[in-house]
């Protein structure tokens, strides 16, 4: 499925010449080109979860994190398997930007090369424009988990199935989660794949067995 | 070892070690006040003393000051800690056997009802400029050796507050600042010696601090314990080699010491001597190092000056850098559109950040706002940093814990967003001991030291196991969880779940639970009466496929974190 992704997406992509803002490999079947286009917002629906992973390819790369008190970043340090994932070490917090998030979202953009952002408020157009251009010239990668008119693109995870705990016993050890990709950046507009978010080795993965028969059968 | 031991040393004020029983200014020594300051203001009236000479200090030494600056006072049997160690404590505290280092629970054994508040280093310093400000009036070079601890060069100041002799005039300097401090509502000692080492260990003497004659402080440090110069390696291994105190340490004969220790303990030695830590540096003459900042219109905002001071602050470094130099302190100066001037000195001893500098400029600004007498400052027109003291720069660790070091640019960036929100508002994330997902990480502000290691790496049984959640609330929710017969869900001391969840409602919005674990207990914090917990925590599936990390405390529900 990867690979039709990715043949779909060289097929007519625009992209050649431009530095994308790596994603992790397992998330190439929901992000055309395997990167995020500087200066495009991905909206995400939903998921922190989500928002983060989409962090975790970073490499030596800085992450900030705008207006998400409760985004806890260490969850995504081991989404990248071997490779590690997100590293807390090179994230910058601003818990509670308040009516300036758009002002510190410019400043963050010289620098990090994502910026996750929680409007308080869907930006009135020349806002987003602006932020879209400081981004684009910066070379960063804006990711929002609040309303965004102008995303290129959105992500929703539209279900999700737990696996290990059952009834008073076990822990959580990894969940699929049914992604759908929307939007006119998607390869394949409404397309739909299921991830392990994370999966049980702690790694985000594309997950093998569609269908939660297994679980449903434990939740009973 | 001297890397090891060089976090603790120098004028830090951020990091730990100034509220031991008698630590040493580490690094520090005074200098010469005379002079010293020479490029930028006239020195102090009758300054000018011999060359080699040990310059004499005035200390004033506030003490406890972290339980001090929380709001607690010296009667109130209170500490302040540090993860779970105690940082400092009250008088009324150590009456009753509490010290500083112990474990918090083993404090709690000795004093029952100890009071426990956080440390603030932030408070420590906004606070402690109204000391800085009532010593101002006597003299106003006024050095901040770090907050607790600020000095004055004494010849000159007892001079003009003076009396017929010197030692009159030195106590009668004395007791006039030690009434300023006090009319404040600062409890304080006040001590003068040679050097600042040695005058700091004069004002934390019973009774509020004493003077040492001209050339006793020699004599006067022998009899303390090694450990009174705050390098604890060094402290730890001086005593194995039988060498206990100052006295003992200080005859040493200095070649043997150069030769078998690095030059942080060479400057310890010098210490132990009574000397200045560090010769200063013949500084090539009329080259004046100090820069400016001009606002036109006159700045009314702090965050602008704060953030032109950590750029002002950088050029100074870099010019220094060049000069293959570095300031024992820094002083910095703020002129209003009135053309009234505050100057204020900070130890610097060439470890602190642009950022720390700038942090500084902010603490004199915020008293400078603040202080009653001035109304209406009406706009910063000028802000000027002047390096005082030069040595040679002997160079320093960089990215002293092996920590991801952040490169221009991104300071840069939260530099401009510190200038906006303020100093705490960017924080990046550092690991933590603990066994909820929350504890697991501290937030420390961008430009302040990190978190020592090592509380991480520490087993916490009952740890939440892997995956982390991506959700922590900062302030959990509450929610309502029912067994299958709609009461609620309760677990008994002994950890036994009363029955089943059936269904949690969160929000209004009633949740099905398909599936759960736990519980899983932690009496966290047990020695803390205020703090203490004892929780169960359970992981809860519900039928929307949401996954969330319960909480249960005293009969009460939260959603602690969320697997979203």
């Amino acid at each position: 499925m990867s690979e039709l992704s990715s043949q779909v997406t060289e097929g007519f992509s625009p992209l050649a010449g431009v530095d994308l803002v790596p994603v992790l490999p397992a998330l190439r079947a929901v992000i055309p080109g395997g990167g995020l286009r500087p200066g495009t917002v991905t909206g995400v629906d939903g998921s922190t979860t989500l928002a983060l992973t989409l962090a975790a390819g970073l490499g030596d790369r800085w992450c900030a994190v705008v207006g998400l008190p409760e985004a806890h970043v260490p969850a995504a340090a081991a989404f990248g398997g071997e490779d590690g994932g997100l590293d807390p070490m090179r994230v910058l917090l601003v818990d509670d930007p308040d009516r300036r998030w758009a002002d510190v979202v410019a400043a963050l953009t010289d620098g990090c090369a994502m910026v996750i952002v929680r409007p308080p408020e869907e930006p009135p157009a020349h806002v987003a424009r602006r932020l879209t251009t400081l981004a684009r010239r910066n070379g960063c990668a804006l990711v929002t988990t609040g309303p965004w008119a102008g995303a290129a693109l959105r992500l929703r995870v539209e279900e999700s199935h737990w696996a290990g705990v059952g009834d008073g016993t076990g822990h959580l050890r990894g969940r699929r989660a049914l992604v759908a990709v929307s939007g006119r950046g998607a390869a394949a507009p409404g397309h739909r794949v299921w991830l392990w978010l994370p999966g049980p080795d702690g790694a985000v993965a594309v997950a093998e067995h569609e269908g939660p028969a297994r679980l449903e059968a434990v939740a009973g | 070892m001297s890397l090891l031991d060089s976090p603790g040393s120098g004028g830090e004020p951020l990091d730990g070690g100034y509220a031991m029983p008698l630590p040493g200014p580490p690094g520090s020594g005074g200098g010469p006040l005379d002079g010293g300051y020479a490029i930028s203001l006239p020195g102090p009236p009758g300054s000018g003393g011999g060359p080699v000479t040990v310059p004499r200090v005035l200390v004033v030494w506030c003490p406890d000051w972290p339980v001090t600056a929380v709001g607690l006072d010296a009667g109130t049997p209170a500490a302040v800690v540090v993860q779970a160690r105690v940082a400092a404590c009250s008088a009324a505290a150590r009456a009753v056997g509490v010290r500083r280092g112990q474990r918090l629970r083993d404090a709690q054994r000795h004093c029952p009802d100890l009071v426990v508040r956080d440390r603030d280093p932030d408070a420590e310093g906004r606070l402690f400029e109204t000391v800085a400000a009532a010593v101002s009036t006597i003299t106003p070079w006024v050095e901040v050796v770090r907050p607790g601890v600020c000095a004055i060069p004494a010849r000159g100041a007892a001079r003009y507050h003076g009396g017929a002799d010197r030692g009159t005039a030195e106590e009668s300097l004395r007791i006039h600042v030690q009434d300023t401090v006090v009319e404040h509502g600062f409890d304080c000692g006040v001590g003068i010696a040679d050097g600042l080492f040695a005058a700091e260990l004069a004002a934390r003497t019973a009774d509020g601090g004493m003077i040492v004659p001209v050339g006793g402080a020699a004599d006067f440090l022998a009899p303390y314990p090694v450990a009174v110069l705050d390098r604890p390696e060094l402290a730890d291994l001086l005593p194995r080699l039988g060498i206990r105190t100052l006295g003992a340490f200080a005859a040493l004969p200095p070649r043997h010491v150069a030769g078998r220790f690095g030059a942080d303990e060479v400057r310890a030695h010098r210490l132990a001597r009574g000397l200045d830590a560090r010769p200063p540096a013949p500084r090539p003459p009329h080259t004046d190092l100090s820069v400016t900042t001009e606002f036109d219109p006159p700045a009314t905002a702090a965050e602008q000056v704060v953030f032109a001071a950590k750029t002002l602050a950088e050029r100074l470094h870099e010019a220094l850098a060049a000069e293959g130099l570095t300031c024992v302190r820094i002083g910095v100066e703020v002129t209003d559109a009135h053309g009234r001037t505050q100057s204020r000195l900070w130890r610097h001893d060439g470890t602190l950040s642009a950022l720390a500098v700038a942090e500084r400029v902010r603490w004199q600004l915020s008293s400078w706002e603040t202080s009653p007498d001035e109304e209406g400052v009406g706009g910063i027109a000028f802000l000027r940093l002047l390096p005082d003291q030069l040595v040679p720069d002997e160079g320093r660790q960089e990215a002293l814990w092996g920590q991801v070091t952040l490169s221009d640019r991104v300071m840069r960036a939260a530099a401009r967003v510190q200038a906006m929100l303020g100093h705490q508002a960017i924080t990046r994330p550092f690991p933590a001991g603990g066994r909820g997902p929350g504890e697991r990480v501290v937030r420390v502000p961008v430009g302040d030291l990190p978190p020592e290691p090592g509380a991480a790496e520490g087993r916490w049984p009952g740890r939440i196991p892997d995956p982390a959640p991506a959700v922590v609330h900062p302030d959990p929710l509450p929610v309502r969880v029912t067994d299958a017969d709609g009461a609620p869900v309760t677990v008994s001391a002994r950890c036994a779940v009363s029955a089943p969840p059936h269904q949690i409602e969160v929000d209004g919005r009633v949740l099905p639970v398909t599936a759960w674990a736990g519980p899983w207990p932690a009496r966290e914090r047990w020695w803390d009466p205020v703090r203490f917990r004892r929780r169960a925590r359970f992981q809860v599936v519900t039928a929307d496929g949401g996954a969330r990390l319960l909480v249960v405390e005293g009969g009460r529900w939260y959603i602690e974190a969320d697997y979203a």
